[in-house]
This record gives structure tokens, C-alpha cells and sequence, in this order.
């Protein structure tokens, strides 16, 4: 007992004094910045962001925010946040200075809860306010194009309380709305403000001990159980292609995050050692990822942001995990209550409710390199990822999208066997596979000559020793019938 | 030796009936044999772990614990072999002991000679080949319970029905020595506490 107490107090010591020490060398990061490897173990990894600073509304000098719920980048760099405490949207310019407060519509007076915000292109405004139950579009000086109050179809049942919560437009300008209340998906309308249809609706999961329980039920206990309906979709954006990356709050789903086509049906691909849907190993009293929002960063990559431990959980476009970053806690660079995640380029931001405040994280040297080579691998430039990806194997030698991402790059220049190697570093099988086949014709290619003379070699031996045995047999035979002639002559 | 190990066993896995017959009557086989044989097939397990191809190999290199493999093939083993035979004294079973123990460690035979050379072909096989390596697996595993099948009704002189329903109950059994086992170790471990607790106890006090 004494021992272990003696142990123990070493090694605190030793961690306190060596973290010390290197926190003059290097800036160290709140949270402990991890990836899942191919066993699904938490392994650790260089952190991909490190928070930069963090901004509140005293620092812009409006005062401060009051429970902010979203906000957005434009195309032209500028952050809009929805201020929703404080009835109001600040705008502010890419060098965090102050740009304009915009807090009432024409004709429209104040806002009531804005809960979502978009900005297309064009640097429209598209506003979802759920206080009064109003989407409201803004040209960039801030006259009104449309409002939609009211939306208007044979599928939507009367009396329907239009509650838009959060926005988002294509290129088209087609508005998809996510709307509180609504199950059958998410609602989308042209630019005219008419309603187009519902797309994408959750499934609804059926629960095998549910339906048993329900079987042995009566009526009356049958009508107060809980219903099964979908679950609502939590947020939403956009590609440059058109199609809505979405995310719900279903909890235990493997499929929190969706990425949804024209037709509504969810096209995001998984090919990652596991579910898109966060962390995969946690403790049963914590629960599972829940994603309030989800941001494209561009070349298929894209960040949901778990709003249960909040982290940033950032995946490729196949479904990889590229890394994670962020946590509940006090410091600065961590959550309280994480409710928007944006993205302008280069640096990160997070939109915390309860802190009031935007936390802005910038990419390490390992992110960038990550970020570069995905995007690389994306465009097709697979030969030119090569030498970043060998640059992440240095930082993190864990690092098995990176093997892959080697890997591949070795099989399109058909030098298999080293591909064979790193596929194998990187437990990618089925790419494995394609490689190994390829060698191993090539091999058998070019050892067929030695190949074949061997079995040549080896019949004519066997032929050779079966025809000496007969030979031997049949003289053998041949002396004891004459011997057997010779005694029966005798 | 040879004849035993070699001869025997590639007639007991082709002609079952017959050579179980021979080893009971005719005192085939020997237990020298049989401990080879399970020697054999925990090596051919070890194997299958270690030098599998990647493709079929799942195993994670940081688990692989050869004692763990031994453990894993003589505990079941031994365990069969127990139970078995406290089941079939009571069921009217004819078999011996070592008859039990020779006829279930030859019926591994069939694991030993397709394992072996399958973990290396596996070796040089693409994704779409594994597919023969599982297949080719399987039909060991098949092979083996009915050999074992076919070498416990001989063995016991049982009809075909009496001998599943022993399979069934003996591996009931071992479940339960399993539980009884693990019960003692527990109220040992219980009884050690407890003296060693009175024995501080009274270094304590004196």
C-alpha cells in the first residue's frame, strides 16, 4: 500500500513536471485530442485544431450576446450570428470588427426567436424564426425578397403551425427547411416561397422487446405508450452539388448523419472501419454523440458537432474519421453548450449558447496536412497526396487513412508489393485484395517458366520411377514364374 | 508409430465405423497417439493465428497467447471427456475411459490435416478465394462432429438417437462442472479470506 502511494506520487510528479516543461515548448490543447484505430480503441493523436481565441459580444462592443443559436459564414467571409436573446443579427467582417446589427425587418418589426440562419451566394439572408413561426429572406441591404408564414399544400395537414428552426439554400435557390413538429422530413421550397414536398424522412426504428411488450398489452395500456414516430431532424447544410448533409438527435441510430439526394434518399458513404455517427466506444452513463449541427467544409469533407461531449468530430468523404477535437469543460477552447459549428476556410468556429461566446480554433500542422491530402485524394490527385500523407505519417504514424491514401496512390502506378505493404499497415482488406491479386499475377507471369520446367521436372521423375518399379515387378515376376515352372518341373 | 499415428487415424477419418470398431475391439490406437493428436491440432490453431493470410486473419497480433490456445483446446477436451463418460456409466454406455479420450482425440484428425495446410495456402489467397478457405474450414468442423458422433455410438454400443441425446446431455454437463468448479474456487477463495483475515486478526491483538 505504502509502495503503491510512493508509485503513485512519482509519476504525478513526473507528469506534473514534464507537462510544465513542455508547455513552454508548444501550446497544449484543453482536450485530449484522440482518433479511433482499426480495433476501435481511442488511440492518442496530434491535435487537428487548437483553439485560437474566443470572441463574445463585449469584445465586439454591443454587449454581450444573450443565448446565440446559430450562425454562419458567407461566401465573402463575413459571420452572421443569431443573437436570439437579444432579438438581433450581428454581422461581423472577417478581421473581427464589427460590421452591422441587424435587429428588425421592414413592415416585419422585431424578430421573435431566430433559431436558424443561412447566406447564399448572393449574400441573401435567410433567417428561420420559430418565434414567429416566419422564414424570412433578406436581400443583402437588408429590404425583404419573401417571407413564408404560411406554407400551403394538399400534403399539409390544416391548421399546421409553420415553426422553422434552422435553413439552408441551394444553388438553385431552393430552401430546405427543417421545421419542429414536422416528421415527415425536411421541407423544401422553391424561391417563390412555394412549398415543393418533404424529403428525406427518418425511419422509424422498430424495437423487437417493444413489439413483444406490445403484443401482451391491453387497449388501455397500449393507447398511453409511447408513440413510434420518426425523429426530427436537428440540422442541416448543403454541398456545392445540391445535396443536404443532415443531421438528427436519434439517439443509438448508426446513422445520425445523412447525406441526402434529391430524391431524399441517403447517399453518404460509410466505407470507414465503422458508423458515422461519432464516438463509437463511450460510457453508458454519458450516452452517445448527439449532432445539433453539421458543416461542409468542401472536397466531401464535413464536421458534426456533438452537442453531448462536445467535439468537433470531422469525417472524409468516405466516411473516414479524420479526427476529433473539443470538450465539456470551463477552459478556454472548451463547451458549455456547443450549438453551431462553421467553418471559413481556415480556421474553425464553434458557437457556444451557455459561454456566449465563439470559439475560434485554428488548424495545427497535422490538420492542414490531413485537410490538404483528403482534399487532394478527392480530386483525383491521388500520386500528389502521396508526399503529405507521408508528411501525417511522420506526426502520427497511427494514422492508417493515411496508409491507405498511400496505398492506393501505389496500386494506380502498379507497384503492387509496396501497396500490399501498406494496405496491410493500414487494414484496408478489400483494396488489399486488389493489390495482392495484381501481384500475384505478375509474379506467376514472370516465374512461369521456372514454374512449369519444375513440374515437368517433377513428372518425368515420377513417370520415370513408376516405369523402373514395373520393370522391377515384372523381372521379378518373371523370375518367380520360372521358378515356380522350374519346381513344378522338378 | 507410424502405423498408429499416421495409418489409424486416415482410416478412422474415411472409414469411421469399421476403424472404431477395431479400436475397441481389436485394441487399435494408442494414448500415446491421442496426446499427439491434440498436441497437433492446438499447433495447427497456434498456426491458423499467427500465419493466416490477411485476408482470413482477424485475430489482433497484440492478443495472441499460445497458452491461452492450449488452454482453450485441453479444457473442452478434457472436460468432453469427463463428462462423457459420467454420463454414458449411468446411461448403460460400454466405453472406457480411454476409449473415450482415444476416440475424441482421433476424431480431430480431420482439424489437424485441413487447418495445417489451409492457414498457408490462405496465404495466397485474394478476397474471393477466402470464401474456399471458410468453406474448407467448416467441412473440417463437420467432419470432426461426426466422427465424434460416429466413434461415441460405437464406442458405447448406442442406437443413433441415444448417442445425440448424450452429446446434448454431456455438453449440459460440462457446463455444469463448469459452474461447480468455479463455485469452489470461489468458496476457497472465501475460506482463504477468512483465515487469513482471523491469523492478522490475532497478529493485531498479541
Amino acid at each position: 500500500m505504502r509502495i503503491k502511494t510512493i508509485v503513485s506520487a512519482v509519476v504525478l510528479a513526473s507528469v506534473l513536471f514534464t507537462t510544465t516543461l513542455l508547455e513552454a515548448v508548444h501550446a497544449s490543447t484543453p482536450y485530449e485530442a484522440y482518433n479511433y484505430n482499426y480495433w476501435e480503441e481511442a488511440v492518442a493523436s496530434p491535435a487537428a485544431f487548437v483553439p485560437s481565441k474566443t470572441v463574445s459580444g463585449s469584445d465586439l462592443g454591443i454587449g454581450p450576446f444573450l443565448e446565440p443559436n446559430d450562425m454562419v459564414v458567407g461566401t465573402d467571409g463575413k459571420l452572421y450570428v443569431a443573437d436570439t436573446g437579444n432579438k438581433r443579427i450581428v454581422v461581423i467582417n472577417p478581421d473581427w470588427t464589427m460590421n452591422r446589427v441587424i435587429e428588425s425587418v421592414d413592415g416585419q418589426g422585431a424578430f421573435g426567436t431566430i433559431s436558424g440562419l443561412f447566406v447564399d451566394e448572393d449574400h441573401t439572408l435567410y433567417i428561420a424564426d420559430s418565434g414567429l413561426g416566419k422564414l424570412i429572406v433578406l436581400h443583402e441591404d437588408g429590404a425583404v425578397k419573401l417571407i413564408i408564414d404560411n406554407p400551403q399544400s394538399d400534403i399539409i395537414a390544416a391548421g399546421f403551425k409553420f415553426t422553422p428552426t434552422k435553413v439552408a439554400v441551394d444553388s438553385a435557390k431552393r430552401m430546405y427547411v427543417v421545421a419542429s413538429g414536422v416528421f415527415e422530413g425536411i421541407m423544401q421550397f422553391d424561391t417563390d416561397g412555394e412549398f415543393l414536398g418533404y424529403i428525406g424522412t427518418n425511419e422509424v426504428k422498430r424495437d423487437y422487446y417493444e413489439i413483444i411488450w406490445r403484443l401482451f398489452s391491453t387497449k388501455e395500456q397500449r393507447s398511453q405508450m409511447v408513440l413510434f414516430i420518426p425523429t426530427e431532424f436537428s440540422n442541416l447544410d448543403i454541398d456545392q452539388k445540391g445535396f443536404v448533409y443532415s443531421t438528427n438527435i436519434d439517439l443509438n441510430s448508426p446513422t445520425p448523419i445523412k447525406r441526402l439526394n434529391p430524391s431524399g434518399e441517403d447517399v453518404l458513404k460509410r466505407y470507414g472501419y465503422f458508423h458515422v455517427k461519432g464516438d463509437i466506444r463511450f460510457r453508458l452513463s454519458v450516452g452517445p454523440s448527439i449532432f445539433v449541427d453539421i458543416k461542409y467544409l468542401g472536397d466531401g469533407i464535413y464536421s458534426g458537432l456533438d452537442s453531448n461531449q462536445g467535439k468537433v468530430f470531422t469525417y472524409d468523404a468516405e466516411g473516414n474519421l479524420l479526427f476529433i477535437y473539443g470538450m465539456l469543460a470551463n477552459q478556454n477552447g472548451t463547451f458549455k453548450t456547443p450549438v453551431a459549428v462553421e467553418y471559413d476556410g481556415v480556421n474553425q468556429l464553434v458557437l457556444d449558447r451557455a459561454k456566449a461566446n465563439i470559439h475560434v480554433f485554428k488548424p495545427t500542422m497535422f490538420g492542414e496536412l490531413v485537410l490538404e491530402a483528403s482534399r487532394l485524394h478527392y480530386n483525383g490527385y491521388s500520386a500528389e497526396a502521396v508526399p503529405v500523407w507521408e508528411q501525417v505519417l511522420d506526426l502520427n504514424s497511427n494514422y492508417d487513412i493515411a496508409y491507405i491514401g498511400i496505398g492506393r496512390s501505389l496500386v494506380m502506378s502498379k507497384r503492387n508489393e509496396e501497396a500490399i505493404f501498406y494496405f496491410e499497415q493500414g487494414m484496408e482488406r478489400d483494396q488489399y485484395s486488389v493489390a495482392f491479386k495484381r501481384y500475384r499475377r505478375e509474379e506467376m507471369k514472370e516465374q512461369f517458366g521456372t514454374i512449369m520446367t519444375t513440374i515437368v521436372i517433377v513428372a518425368v521423375i515420377i513417370i520415370g520411377i513408376m516405369i523402373w518399379r514395373k520393370i522391377r515387378s515384372k523381372r521379378q515376376g518373371r523370375t518367380t514364374r520360372y521358378s515356380a515352372g522350374r519346381d513344378q518341373a522338378l | 508409430m507410424k502405423q498408429e499415428l499416421i495409418d489409424f487415424p486416415f482410416q478412422v477419418i474415411f472409414k469411421p465405423f469399421s476403424s472404431f470398431w477395431d479400436l475397441k475391439y481389436d485394441n487399435k490406437g494408442s494414448l500415446r497417439a491421442s496426446y499427439l493428436l491434440i498436441a497437433l491440432t492446438i499447433i495447427a490453431f497456434i498456426l491458423q493465428k499467427q500465419y493466416a493470410g490477411f485476408l482470413v486473419n482477424y485475430t489482433d497480433p497484440r492478443v495472441i497467447n499460445s497458452l491461452m490456445d492450449i488452454v482453450t483446446v485441453i479444457i473442452p477436451f478434457i472436460l468432453w471427456v469427463v463428462a462423457n463418460w459420467s454420463i454414458t456409466t449411468l446411461m448403460d454406455g460400454e466405453g472406457k475411459f480411454t476409449e473415450i479420450v482415444k476416440v475424441t482425440a482421433y476424431s480431430l484428425t480431420p482439424i489437424v490435416i485441413v487447418y495445417i495446410p489451409m492457414t498457408f495456402i490462405s496465404r495466397y489467397m485474394a478476397q474471393e478465394e477466402t470464401a474456399f478457405y471458410y468453406l474448407m474450414l467448416s467441412i473440417a468442423s463437420l467432419w470432426f462432429v461426426w466422427l465424434l458422433f460416429v466413434g461415441i455410438m460405437t464406442i458405447h454400443q448406442y442406437s443413433a438417437t441415444k448417442t445425440i441425446v448424450t452429446m446434448v446431455l454431456t455438453i449440459i454437463v460440462m457446463g455444469i462442472i463448469v459452474f461447480l468448479g468455479a463455485l469452489v474456487l470461489s468458496m476457497l477463495q472465501q475460506i482463504y479470506d477468512f483465515i487469513y483475515n482471523i491469523y492478522r486478526e490475532l497478529l493485531f491483538r498479541t
